[in-house]
């Protein structure tokens, strides 16, 4: 007996055993499921995250202000290293700004100091745009010494050591500017490749242009410097000036006017613009900077504001325009340094303050003194990420955590106006050959597209792939539809890079050269196939009972294939006939419509028969899986087939039928290859069905591969697929809402 | 021979063989239905009395469903399904070709084993009907769902959630709805396919009484497994067995004195 019931209670554990792997099994494997999606989506989150936080300015060391005299400018190596000093005595000083035990430096510490010139020979100063680098002399006679600190990097012992030198230009000789060897009191440089372009006020007040083009003797390779000088005519104090490192403007503020010459061709200078800066509005100005591309002008005032202006295309050319304003509080602007690369710029207040700006984010990134240092003077290196500032004779380096600057959420949704844009507008161009661009971050025009290439290719699944479901589910004889159906989820396996190559190379071409074709057979195919069956359902019995019920379709099969031989045999016929023989000219001329051949109707298409597979499938099931006994319920009070199905079928199944139709639209929105290679990519935001577009996915798959780890571009990237993460389950959650509700309501027992 | 209780109705006898015209719904002659190379049915001829119950019995498998399904032609969704010989409703065969089928099938209704409700509103599942047929004047609707809903004894249960869907009903409430819906198009035959096998027995005693109502207006036909059941509720009955009639008559008759060995080894339990 004992032996008996031992026996089952073993043959009951092994079976409980079974029972509770599996449990766990099954438990482990959906945890595990949505574990990998909680982790893909915190790993999104946690790249695009930086590009969200706040500025940060760290203090890392603070020393004696190395050098004599007043400072005329500070600059900074590109590892933020060695900082270097212009003063009033004609020094330039280098000097280590942080502590490098390993090759002896200490913060503070003097590497070179070279005497440039006399103290007493100064009459000017001025520097370049920071990424020109150069910085000039005014001497006594009308001359201009040009300096250009330099750096050598070596590698001894493995380990960076950085080595400052400093070049004077024209082998160490000044530059005459003023053939009357006037004195100069003011002075501004900039040069290219082959020039070399000052500008000058002496000091009676005669504003100068002076021009050094260098010429190359072919045979020797020496070097010669060809002079220009040009006097331009200006009355009244000249407060300040400012020349663009493409010499081809200067700018020469006079109080709150800020005269625009073009000095773009020898010997030819005229005013081309008169700024008028608002008064009332603004105070008055206390300085005048380029930003970085020297696109725009930014302007800094005595009431604390900066303002903005770019040129905008208009009636009367490419003008200066106002474009938006700053506030960095109360205290007036005293200085305007700004970024080698980026259109970031800092203030510094007369209070101390330090502000940090992005021009076309509008972001307003930091107002303080940066730990309690009261700023006379800063400077940034070329990376942005240390600031050297001046206080009371000390200088004090600071780290900038500013990575992202030019990334707002605003940025990311709203119009921006971008330079050189006649308004702000939606924009993505993330990449461009010029070291000047500005990128544009704009996600709408994507994620438009996304919508865009989505709601095309709907348009043309849901009919044929809900009709086709519907179709095979209730109509079509077993035998066929044992055929049909495989066959259609067959074509789900279908690569989509296939379609999309396709549809890029075969069917683009197609529909461009058989364009009025293509909308025929769009009209009359749909057309045909109820003309056919209307024929059909009249003809004698005696006809008809030759072919099953459930085949009657194929008939279609030759009549679809003749329309569309028909429409795409019309096609010259109609295109010479109404359209002068050339359709794309006629839309582009006479309607106004953009034409491209990679366009919506391609994508519609082809991303339509990606999409159809799934649709079909998953519509079919749930017409399939309507149960008989509510056909034949319905059937049995009167009812036709298409009432049947109509009034009960369709209503039964619609909790599956829109599951199918936003399974479909979840593809859709997700699908990349097809959009890839037929669409163009051109994130432009127009429902014109000739129009191509770029969607998120295209756009991630295109620029990934090119953009640098950890930049702003591919921080977005990342925030562009985590848009596309929530675009998905948004459509996922909503149809799942739905979905239960009909379900609730409708499905039956 | 087990106990059966005659069925008390004071319908006179009628004689099966010779059924006047005025007397007749339905007259079914010779006929063959085959399942592919299969014969389902074989010879069937019968009359079925107007404003009669008349219940089909055997044991499963014997065709009487499928004799059933014949009377509104369901059998024509079965794509396999072929049939020789007549059935003739007011002289009509319904198997001619110039026959609609879906007129056909609202005058002969159905009900079927499992209640069939649409998801639909209960007053929506009674009009079903009457909107195929293109009625949407509320008024006349009201009516038909009140008539309807009395007729099946339903009414007094639902009438004030008429708009409560029709799957919050029980299953006994949801097949007199399913009865109230094919008596709302007002047919002239009625077949029920074992009407009461998926209900509890309280259900299935009201559904009885119903039927036994029904028949003052409709011809019933009944499928029925249930023998007590045939003979609580039907005026008549056909006894089926390998797809052929075995025995027509009256079902007192029927019951008590079978004139066929088979029909007695039926009905007293040796097979079935």
């Amino acid at each position: 007996m004992a032996s008996n019931s031992s026996k089952y209670l073993a043959a009951n554990r092994s079976r409980l055993l079974k029972d509770r792997m599996a449990r766990w099994g099954v438990t482990l494997g959906g945890s595990m499921v949505l574990i990998a999606l909680l982790m893909i989506f915190f790993y999104l989150l946690y790249v695009v995250e930086p590009i969200f936080r706040s500025v940060k300015v760290e203090p890392l060391t603070d020393f004696a202000a190395p050098g004599q005299g007043q400072t005329l400018a500070l600059g900074m190596e590109e590892q933020g290293e060695i900082g270097y000093r212009f003063d009033d005595q004609g020094l330039v000083t280098f000097f280590a700004v942080q502590d490098k035990p390993s090759q002896q430096r200490q913060a503070g510490q003097v590497l070179l100091q070279q005497q440039l010139l006399d103290a007493a020979d100064i009459t000017a100063f001025d520097a370049t745009l920071p990424v020109n680098n150069r910085y000039v002399y005014a001497m006594s006679g009308g001359r201009a010494l040009i300096v250009q600190p330099k750096f050598s990097v070596s590698f001894p012992n493995n380990e960076r050591l950085i080595e400052p030198y400093v070049e004077v230009l024209n082998d160490g000789q000044p530059l005459l500017i003023d053939q009357q060897q006037r004195q100069l009191n003011q002075l501004v440089y900039e040069y290219d490749d082959a020039t070399m372009q000052f500008a000058a006020v002496t000091a009676a007040g005669d504003l100068l242009l002076t021009r050094f083009n260098a010429n190359e003797d072919f045979l020797t390779g020496a070097v010669t410097l060809e002079a220009s000088y040009q006097q331009i005519p200006f009355n009244g104090v000249i407060d300040e000036l400012e020349m663009t490192p493409d010499l081809r403007q200067l700018m020469v503020r006079r109080g709150e006017r800020i005269h625009v010459y073009d000095v773009s061709s020898d010997g030819n200078v005229s005013e081309r613009q008169l700024l008028i800066s608002d008064n009332k509005a603004m105070g008055k100005i206390t300085t005048v900077e380029l930003l970085a591309g020297a696109s725009s002008i930014i302007i800094g005032h005595d009431s604390g504001k900066i303002s903005q202006w770019f040129q905008v295309a208009s009636d009367e050319g490419r003008n200066y325009q106002f474009i938006r304003s700053f506030d960095s509080g109360n205290s007036a602007v005293k200085a305007l340094v700004v970024e080698y690369y980026r259109r970031t710029f800092y203030s510094v207040a007369a209070d101390g303050e330090l502000n940090i700006f992005h021009t076309t984010s509008e972001a307003d990134l930091y107002h303080q003194r940066p730990a309690g240092v009261a700023v006379q003077q800063a400077v940034i290196d070329p990376r942005a990420n240390h600031l050297l500032a001046l206080s009371d004779g000390r200088l004090h380096l600071f780290d900038v955590d500013n990575e992202h600057p030019e990334v707002t959420w605003s940025g990311l949704w709203h119009e921006v106006w971008y330079e050189g844009y006649p308004e702000p507008q939606y924009t993505w161009q993330s990449t461009s050959g010029s070291d000047d661009f500005e990128p544009k971050f704009s996600l709408v025009p994507i994620s438009f597209g996304t919508i865009k290439a989505a709601a095309y290719a709907m348009l043309f699944a849901v009919p044929i792939g809900l009709a086709a479901a519907v179709y095979t589910a209730y109509f079509m004889s077993p035998s066929v539809r044992k055929a049909v159906k495989p066959t259609v989820e067959i074509m789900e396996a279908l690569p989509t890079v296939i379609l999309g190559f396709l549809a890029g190379l075969w069917l683009a071409p197609l529909v461009e050269q058989y364009l009025p074709g293509m909308m025929a057979v769009l009209v009359l195919v749909p057309l045909a196939i109820i003309a056919t069956a209307f024929i059909w359902s009249r003809l004698p019995t005696h006809i008809r009972s030759k072919v099953s019920d459930g085949r009657a379709a194929l008939l279609l099969m030759p009549i679809i294939l003749l329309v569309g031989y028909f429409a795409f045999g019309m096609s010259p016929l109609i295109e010479d006939w109404l359209f002068d023989g050339n359709v794309r000219g006629y839309l582009t001329n006479e309607l106004g419509i953009t034409f491209d051949q990679r366009n919506s109707l391609v994508v519609g298409i082809a991303m339509g028969f990606a999409v159809i597979p799934t649709i079909f499938s998953i519509a079919e099931d749930a017409v399939f899986s309507v149960p008989k006994h509510l056909t034949q319920g319905s059937l049995a009070l009167g009812a036709t087939p298409w009432q049947t199905l109509t009034r009960v079928v369709l209503l039964t199944a619609s909790p599956g039928i829109f599951s199918a139709i936003m399974m479909g639209l979840g593809r859709a929105v997700g699908e990349t290859m097809i959009v890839l290679m037929a669409t163009g990519n051109t994130p432009i935001m127009d429902w014109n069905i000739f129009e191509g577009m770029r969607t998120l996915s295209a756009n991630i798959a295109v620029e990934m591969p090119e953009s640098e780890v950890g930049s702003s571009h591919y921080r977005i990237l990342f925030l562009a697929a985590f848009v596309l993460f929530i675009f998905t389950f948004i459509f996922n959650t909503a149809a799942e809402f739905v979905r239960q509700r009909l379900r609730d309501k409708y499905s039956s027992m | 021979m087990i106990s059966v209780t005659p069925n008390t109705s004071n319908t006179e006898t009628l004689d099966l063989a010779n059924l006047t015209t005025e007397q007749t719904a339905l007259t079914i002659n010779d006929l063959n239905l085959y399942y592919g190379e299969n014969q389902a049915l074989h010879q069937v001829s019968m009359a079925i009395p107007k404003n009669r119950v008349t219940a089909f019995i055997g044991p499963s498998g014997c065709g009487k469903s499928t004799l059933l399904r014949c009377i509104n032609r369901m059998n024509d969704l079965v794509e396999i399904c072929r049939i020789e010989g007549e059935i003739k409703l007011h002289d009509k065969n319904i198997y001619d070709k110039d026959v609609d089928v879906a007129a056909l099938r609202r005058r002969i209704g159905m009900v079927f084993q499992r209640p069939n409700p649409f998801p639909k509103s209960i007053y929506e599942n009674v009009v079903y009907g009457m909107r195929l047929m293109g009625v949407s004047d509320r008024r006349v609707l009201d009516e038909v769902v009140e008539n309807s809903l009395k007729g099946a004894a339903l009414w007094d249960e639902v009438k004030d959630r008429l708009n409560d869907s029709a799957f919050s009903l029980s299953g006994g409430q949801q097949q007199r709805l399913v009865i109230a819906r094919s008596i709302a198009i007002e047919p002239e035959v009625l077949l029920l396919d074992e009407p009461t096998s998926a209900l509890d027995p309280i259900s299935t005693l009201t559904i009885e009484e119903l039927i036994t109502e029904l028949k003052a207006k409709y011809t019933v036909v009944i499928v029925t497994h249930n023998m007590q059941q045939a003979a609580r509720v039907s005026d008549q009955t056909a006894f089926m067995y390998m797809g052929k009639l075995i025995e027509y008559a009256d079902t007192n008759t029927l019951f008590t004195t079978p004139s066929e060995k088979k029909t007695e080894d039926y009905i007293t339990g040796r097979y079935g």
